[in-house]
């Protein structure tokens, strides 16, 4: 991974944050770290427990952010939300897997994409 | 939450009832099926989640746990989709389904929520009938599960409907259907007996067979009519009693043919496989076992042109239900039996050339090949063929002549004749026609004068009867004389049924 796209994925990931915090998301976590998998934003959203996942494109892709998702991914995904569940202990509470798709338009604009309840375990 | 919505699986023939469990909890989202699903069970979950979605509801947060009990049997097919995704629904508490107490729930559901029909409906109303309950069918099935009485038929087109049905906002009357009025069309054929030049004697032949259900062989040089006049068998033989009937059309729903076909089939089934059919295809097979042609052709005719160009292993296979009228198959998941009460047809060339007996035209076959084509057809085979005979190729003037033969109006009414009078013999014993009889029956029912009992027992030693042989003799004597309504059997009957042993006569080989 170049130093560029790391930076690409950093400043997507804050500006997700922004985003979810002006929508009424409490921010419970950045970069959660599992033996096997990560997750890039937990947040709480009324009564579910959302973790997020951040897509930073820097040009209009044509496929879909949530089919940008494969099964490897989503394992790591699954995986560290359990342990997450696990570590605090949290129990009888709803959960849900969302996708953030930021984009860099041509004029420097941002173009912000949120996928609710992006997948499932199956 | 959990719910429990009622259901049925088909296993061969028959149908049990089941419980689809749902359950819900508050956990990652996602969901899993159990109780021993196949894969058109388990891809339900994309139906049913693209199904709800389609239907104005909201796929419910949180983990299902779908259980389809008892879990020890295997389930099979799309109809549990509907079930599950009320299940859903309700284990969310977004519907109610307070009144489907012991409400019966099938149906397979496709992405924009309609409900798309199924196949074993009819073995599964069977399995309920009497019991007073309610079925929620999909709409193309209605009519189907309607011939079932005792039960309230409720006919769906979309889970919306199903849903507004069980939550009380929707009446749906219970759907009916007139029995009588299926049975009152005469089935149209298009073709007739009449249509036949000449061949008296095989026309008599087949009246007989399809009088006592008989099997029958028919060999000839190509051209003589043989799959014309087995074509025209359906045109003569009787409609189906309502018991049969719905013992068919089970046949054909759980193997998914009744689609186009209506509700019942009120005729009687005619197959005609290719000679390349495999063994399996003729048997049934599979897996789960699915029924063949032998029970495919239950209560009707299993036509097998070019008899010896079949596989041998496909002749041999034959054996044991032409004799019990039934085939057991069993697999390592599970061992079904599915009826096989067919007469066979069967039509072939007397050599490879099809010129053996032709008086114009001379053979080119050799000894050895005849000898061959005709080793493919085992004594025990030919045993079990009531009827034998030889179709003869039609002399010019037969030919020049306008046909002038009995319509199949005329035939038809003798047979059915024919018929009632065994069907009143053998009320209560479980079988329907003169070929079925065993031999406790045979001594009760074919009682002979003097005259025929020495015409008897001079064929038998001169043609040289196998046991089998002489009972079908006897079987075809009875027919002969049911369609003259003689309650004796006298001389002529038996001198003509041991006319059709030709293949006896000459031993073995035309």
């Amino acid at each position: 991974m170049g130093l560029e796209s790391y930076e690409l994925g950093k400043k997507g990931e804050e500006i997700a944050e922004k985003y979810l915090v002006k929508q009424g998301y409490q921010i419970l976590e950045r970069n959660f770290h599992s033996r096997q998998g990560e997750v890039d934003i937990i947040a709480k959203d009324r009564d579910f427990l959302v973790f997020i996942e951040v897509k930073s494109y820097s040009y209009r892709s044509y496929g879909s952010p949530v089919g940008a998702i494969r099964r490897a991914k989503k394992q790591s995904l699954i995986h560290a939300a359990q342990t997450y569940l696990y570590k605090k202990n949290i129990q009888d509470t709803y959960c849900r897997f969302d996708v953030i798709a930021i984009y860099k338009k041509f004029n420097g604009e941002q173009l912000i994409e949120h996928y609710r309840d992006a997948f499932y375990i199956c | 939450m959990l719910v429990k919505i009622n259901s049925a699986a088909v296993l061969g023939l028959d149908s049990y009832q089941i419980e689809v469990e749902v359950d819900s909890s508050k956990r990652l989202p996602g969901q899993s099926i159990v109780g021993l699903p196949d894969a058109a069970v388990k891809e339900s979950r994309d139906r049913v989640r693209a199904a709800i979605e389609n239907s104005d509801f909201q796929f419910p947060p949180g983990y299902f746990t779908i259980n389809l009990a008892p879990a020890d049997t295997k389930k099979e097919g799309p109809l549990y989709d509907l079930p599950i995704a009320l299940g859903i629904l309700s284990s969310s508490e977004q519907i109610s389904t307070k009144d489907s107490n012991g409400t019966v729930v099938l149906g397979e559901l496709s992405l924009d929520g309609s409900v798309r029909p199924v196949n074993g409906i009819l073995s599964i109303c069977l399995s309920l009938a009497g019991k007073k309950r309610k079925i929620l069918v999909p709409k193309e099935n209605a009519d189907e599960a309607a011939l079932v009485r005792g039960l309230e038929v409720i006919p769906v087109q979309s889970l919306k409907e199903a849903v507004g049905y069980l939550g009380g906002s929707i009446r749906i009357s219970p759907h009916r259907i007139d029995l009588s009025s299926l049975f009152k069309k005469d089935p149209e054929y298009g073709i007739d007996f009449s249509d036949v030049k000449g061949q008296g004697h095989v026309k008599r032949a087949l009246e007989i067979a399809a009088a006592g259900s008989h099997n029958l062989l028919m060999v000839g040089s190509p051209g003589s009519g043989k799959t014309m006049l087995a074509r025209r068998i359906p045109t003569i033989l009787p409609p189906l009693s309502l018991d049969e009937a719905l013992e068919v059309t089970k046949l054909y729903s759980v193997t998914g043919l009744l689609h186009g076909k209506g509700s019942l089939i009120t005729s009687r089934p005619f197959r005609t496989p290719h000679h390349t059919t495999s063994d399996i295809g003729i048997i049934g097979g599979g897996r789960i076992p699915r029924p063949g042609e032998v029970s495919l052709a239950h209560f009707g005719v299993l036509f097998l042109d070019e008899f010896p160009e079949f596989d041998r292993r496909v002749l041999e296979v034959l054996r044991q239900p032409l004799e019990d009228g039934h085939v057991t198959i069993s697999r390592a998941h599970s061992s079904l039996t599915y009826p096989a009460q067919f007469m066979l047809i069967a039509a072939m060339n007397p050599c490879p050339c099809g010129r053996l007996y032709d008086s114009k035209q001379s053979c080119s076959c050799t000894p050895y090949e005849i000898q061959r084509y005709w080793k493919k057809l085992s004594g025990p085979l030919i045993d079990r063929i009531d009827i034998q005979l030889e179709v003869p190729r039609l002399r010019p003037e037969e030919l020049s002549a306008m046909p002038e033969g009995e319509p199949s109006r005329n035939i038809r009414e003798r047979v059915i004749k024919a018929r009632n009078i065994q069907r009143e013999r053998f009320k209560d014993s479980g079988i329907y026609s003169n070929s079925r009889m065993n031999p406790k029956q045979l001594k009760k029912f074919c009682e002979l004068d003097k005259e025929a009992e020495g015409i008897l027992k001079s064929a038998i030693i001169h043609l040289n009867l196998s046991g089998r042989a002489y009972d079908k003799v006897l079987k075809v004597a009875r027919t002969i004389a049911d369609l003259e309504r003689i309650e004796m059997i006298e001389a002529k009957h038996i001198a003509e049924a041991t006319q059709y042993r030709s293949l006896d006569r000459k031993g073995g080989e035309i």
